[in-house]
């Protein structure tokens, strides 16, 4: 009976407390197990070196994956799964950071190098070629090369 | 040519350095929590040796300071010594509050007999309130003012200076 009061006493924050009603429909056994693995892979383990909460076997990585069960189980979606955790730690949490703020910096960095990179290659290659063309002097023709003219002379032996 | 890219270099270069040294200068130790000036999560656990339940919101009305530990965080040992001294200090007006989480209950009792307490310790069996506060490792310290409002939140030992310096931020409020 005292067991009783106390577990009916006891609360932990919820779900619905962050993110309102579940949007989705509940789901169980494979189709749960499944959902469950794919959400978790989605979730940094706070605890570990850059490990998805799916893979780690640290007791909080645990936790949160029977987290990540429940609340699909309960009906959630992942939108709403995925945002709870952000609520609490933030976007650290998520594998894949979201295209905004200074997280947009690392889809718009590489782009911006590869311009600039781009433009560098551009106008070095037109650089050498405007060089090749106009700092080179002309090759004169074979026929008139002093060059070729004195190895046909060896060749023939000496007899024009 | 060769001044454009060297120009380019020295742009990367320049924003580099900037930002090492913006995140360098940074004390890791203080994290910018998105629960930070937000309500914080409320949760009622059972008292951990009893079978008595604690609500944070029966502490309304009084900062509240919430440490999360466990008996096998080392830096937990070193700082509950400061924890248990502050509290007797401090108490009633700024209640303090423990928070165990992955770690077994009579591991917990013996450590708090052998080394003492001044304030409540409540157990979080599936550290779903752990989770919710976003609680990366232990200790982690939130510091709560009287409407129940996360105003700053710590990770590493207690120093009475950290205690001091984020009750300040809660009564700055």
């Amino acid at each position: 009976m005292i067991l009783l009061v106390l577990l009916l006493s006891l609360k932990v924050p919820d779900a619905e407390q962050f993110v309102g009603q579940p949007k989705g429909t509940s789901l169980a056994g494979e189709q749960l197990f499944h959902r469950t693995h794919e959400v978790a892979s989605l979730l940094r383990c706070p605890v570990c070196q850059g490990m998805a909460v799916a893979d780690s076997p640290s007791e909080m990585a645990i936790n949160m994956k029977e987290q990540v069960r429940e609340l699909l189980a309960r009906g959630y979606t992942e939108e709403q799964i995925l945002k709870y955790f952000e609520l609490s730690y933030g976007q650290f949490v998520l594998l894949k950071p979201k295209f905004e703020g200074v997280n947009s910096m690392v889809w718009l960095l590489p782009l911006i190098a590869l311009v600039i990179g781009g433009v560098i290659v551009f106008f070095k290659i037109k650089n050498l070629e405007r060089g090749a063309a106009g700092s080179q002097p002309a090759k004169p023709p074979l026929d008139t090369d002093p060059y070729v003219a004195r190895v046909r002379d060896l060749v023939s032996g000496g007899k024009p | 040519m060769n001044r454009s890219v060297l120009f380019i270099g020295i742009v990367i270069a320049a924003a580099l350095v900037v930002i090492l040294f913006v995140g360098l200068g940074k004390d890791p130790a203080v994290i910018r929590s998105p629960l930070i000036d937000k309500p914080a999560p409320s949760f009622a656990l059972r008292e951990v040796g009893t079978n008595n339940t604690i609500d944070i919101a029966q502490y309304r009305g009084k900062p509240l300071i919430i440490n999360f530990w466990a008996t096998w965080c080392g830096p937990c040992w070193e700082e509950h010594p400061v924890l248990v001294a502050n509290a007797r200090m401090l108490q009633p007006n700024v209640q303090f509050l423990g928070v165990v989480f992955q770690d077994k209950e009579d591991k917990i009792l013996g450590f708090l007999q052998q080394r003492g307490t001044s304030y409540p310790t409540v157990v979080d069996d599936k550290g779903k309130t752990a989770i919710a506060y976003g609680v990366g490792g232990v200790p982690e310290t939130y510091f709560l003012d009287a409407n129940g409002v996360i105003r700053a939140k710590y990770a590493g030992p207690m120093s009475a200076d950290i205690i001091q310096a984020n009750l300040q931020k809660v009564l700055k409020q």
